[in-house]
């Protein structure tokens, strides 16, 4: 008997979501396969995007093998992004750490001025994520997304907690929303759920929290994987957003990355490739080096 | 359906306080009120009880014997408690529970066989909760075999599969699917058992207010499987009727959801699309959030 391979085809379809305008814009999702899935019916018409990430402080707890690739940018926050560009990101991910009130809390003005120079500044699109503190996000993400109007930005950590007026001020001045919750798909559903009240479900991203290897890498492996296949398979509307997969930070926090650099690279790398397979459709990482191996890698060079 | 009455229950802070303080009339007045609303038996939940186990227990079962003939369920993991209200029981009790971890077997099932009771037997072992349909017939085979060398029979044997919460660390409607098919399958691999479940334990968790869909919703699904009990609210009048025959249109549409028919939402009440969409979470057909009503 003649063997005929299984094919799948899907009718799930992730939706396409645009960051950025014109010439400075990227597209992520589309796809209507699992991912790298390439032998089934379908595609996936916008291949994984990076991002290198930028603080809008000088970093505080970064091994020199870090600092190294940016060391004359670190104070200026748009030379950084633009370093970031020169060194082939698909887009620059600006993280407003100094606003944190366990930073330096510093004002939600400020944010947005240096954010809309940021914007200005750089040939490719922007994310912008706030502190993460949910109360000062509230404040600083609003301002930052009236100073970028009509930049249709990417814009997060909208949270459980302040989705409400933060998916407001994007929606008022033309933003994507980033939506985090922590590794729990129930609870990411829920906030798509309530987001999408009044907010257009294809200007949503899903942030399902990036672990970095061996600080719990896997529950971002199975749940990013089981958010594609919920979305892809069985066609849910509120899992069927592009993933973005914030791990630099959270790989760069570890002691193994800070030891040596070939560690730090690996260690980012790894988790990257992992999260890639699982399904993310754009990855936030730190390191140049990081960004180059992995690119190499998926192009099988 | 027997539904076992949930709410003498040691977590509620008027429960603790009328037991410290021998209050019969708080306790007296929720007996009469859950076999009223149709309750087939009342269960007496104490937990541990640490102190003066015997003196207490013997005190609530008489009080509640007091208010009300129905048979009394005794829900306490202290056998020294157990014994004291199996023995104060004046109708055939439902010892309330044992399972197949070691401790169970040595100190709660002899109690089922002295007293000659009926006795709760979950899935539960040494090895903890079994993570799948098989393991779990596994296990309650073997506890079942273990009590029938005792003396148990099967007919005076409730299983209990333990239900886990729906928003479970992601994976709570795995359960909510393989609890129904274990119901489903249990008479054919245990003939003559009866089945019970700790209905509310679903919705654990969720907010209060959606509680009752859940709850509702999954015991209409789980009787259909042949549950034969559930510790469960009968003060919950909807959820009475769903059971009593009351709500006739509401069941069949749940039955449709579990057959995969194809529902026209549009033609249906508000009430009516609730328990579909709860039917087709429970089902594990769509991702639970606790926003699954408004989705």
């Amino acid at each position: 008997m003649e063997y005929k391979a299984p094919v799948e085809a899907y009718t799930g379809v992730v939706r396409e979501v645009t960051i950025g305008k014109g010439k400075k814009s990227l597209k992520i999702g589309g796809e209507n396969i699992l991912p790298f899935h390439f032998f089934d019916q379908g595609s996936n018409p916008n291949p994984v995007k990076f991002a290198l990430e930028v603080l809008d402080m000088e970093p505080q707890d970064w091994p020199e093998h870090l600092t190294q690739p940016f060391k004359d940018v670190l104070t200026d926050p748009v030379k950084w992004a633009k370093k970031c560009e020169e060194l082939g990101a698909d887009a620059v991910f600006l993280r407003l750490v100094s606003t944190d009130p366990a930073v330096k809390d510093s004002s939600a003005d400020g944010a947005a001025v240096m954010a809309k120079k940021v914007a200005e500044a750089i040939n490719i699109p922007l994310i912008i994520y706030g502190s993460g503190d949910d109360k000062k996000d509230a404040e600083v993400l609003p301002k930052v997304a009236e100073a970028c109007d009509g930049m249709n930005l990417l814009i997060g950590p909208v949270q459980k907690e302040n989705y409400e007026i933060v998916g407001r001020a994007l929606l008022e001045h033309g933003h994507n929303a980033s939506a985090l919750s922590p590794l729990d798909i129930n609870l990411l559903k829920e906030l798509n759920v309530k987001l999408s009240k009044f907010f257009p479900s294809d200007r949503i991203v899903i942030d399902s929290l990036s672990s970095a290897l061996g600080y719990g890498m896997e529950y971002s492996f199975s749940l990013m994987e089981r958010v594609k296949q919920i979305g892809v398979i069985t066609k849910d509307s509120m899992t069927m957003m592009p993933i973005i997969a914030n791990l630099g930070a959270e790989c760069w926090k570890t002691k193994q990355a800070k030891e040596t650099k070939e560690q730090g690279l690996l260690w980012e790398g790894l988790t990257a490739l992992s999260l890639l397979l699982a399904g993310a459709n754009i990855l936030v990482l730190r390191h140049p080096e990081t960004l180059k191996l992995i690119k190499e890698t998926i192009e099988a060079r | 359906m027997v539904i076992i009455g949930e709410n003498i229950h040691v977590i509620a802070q008027a429960i603790s306080t009328a037991l410290r303080e021998r209050d019969a009339k708080v306790i007296q007045d929720l007996a009469k009120a859950q076999a009223e609303a149709g309750a087939g038996y009342i269960d007496l939940n104490v937990g541990p009880m640490k102190k003066d186990p015997e003196e207490t227990m013997q005190w609530l079962v008489n009080a509640v014997q007091e208010a009300t003939d129905l048979p009394l369920s005794i829900d306490t993991l202290n056998p020294v408690a157990m014994e004291a209200g199996l023995k104060a029981c004046k109708r055939k009790p439902l010892l309330n529970s044992a399972s197949g971890k070691s401790l169970s077997k040595e100190q709660m099932l002899p109690l089922a066989q002295k007293y000659n009771c009926d006795v709760v037997i979950s899935v539960m072992t040494d090895k903890g909760m079994p993570p799948d349909v098989e393991s779990k017939v596994d296990s309650i085979m073997s506890t079942v075999d273990h009590a029938n060398g005792l003396g148990i029979p099967n007919e005076d044997i409730w299983v209990d599969p333990i239900l886990l919460p729906i928003g479970t660390a992601g994976e709570g409607q795995r359960f909510t699917v393989l609890n129904l098919e274990f119901i489903k399958i249990l008479e054919d691999v245990l003939p003559g058992v009866k089945s019970t479940v700790g209905l509310s334990n679903t919705s654990n968790g969720v907010p209060d207010q959606l509680r009752p869909p859940l709850n509702r919703t999954y015991l209409v699904m789980l009787e259909r499987n042949r549950l034969y009990s559930a510790i469960a609210d009968p003060l919950d009048k909807e959820l009475m009727n769903l059971t009593r025959g009351g709500m006739p249109e509401i069941v069949e549409l749940i039955y449709k959801t579990m057959d995969g028919e194809n529902i026209d939402l549009s033609s249906l009440s508000q009430k009516e699309i609730e328990y579909v969409k709860t039917a087709k979470v429970l089902m594990g057909e769509t991702l639970y959030s606790d926003a699954w009503l408004e989705s």
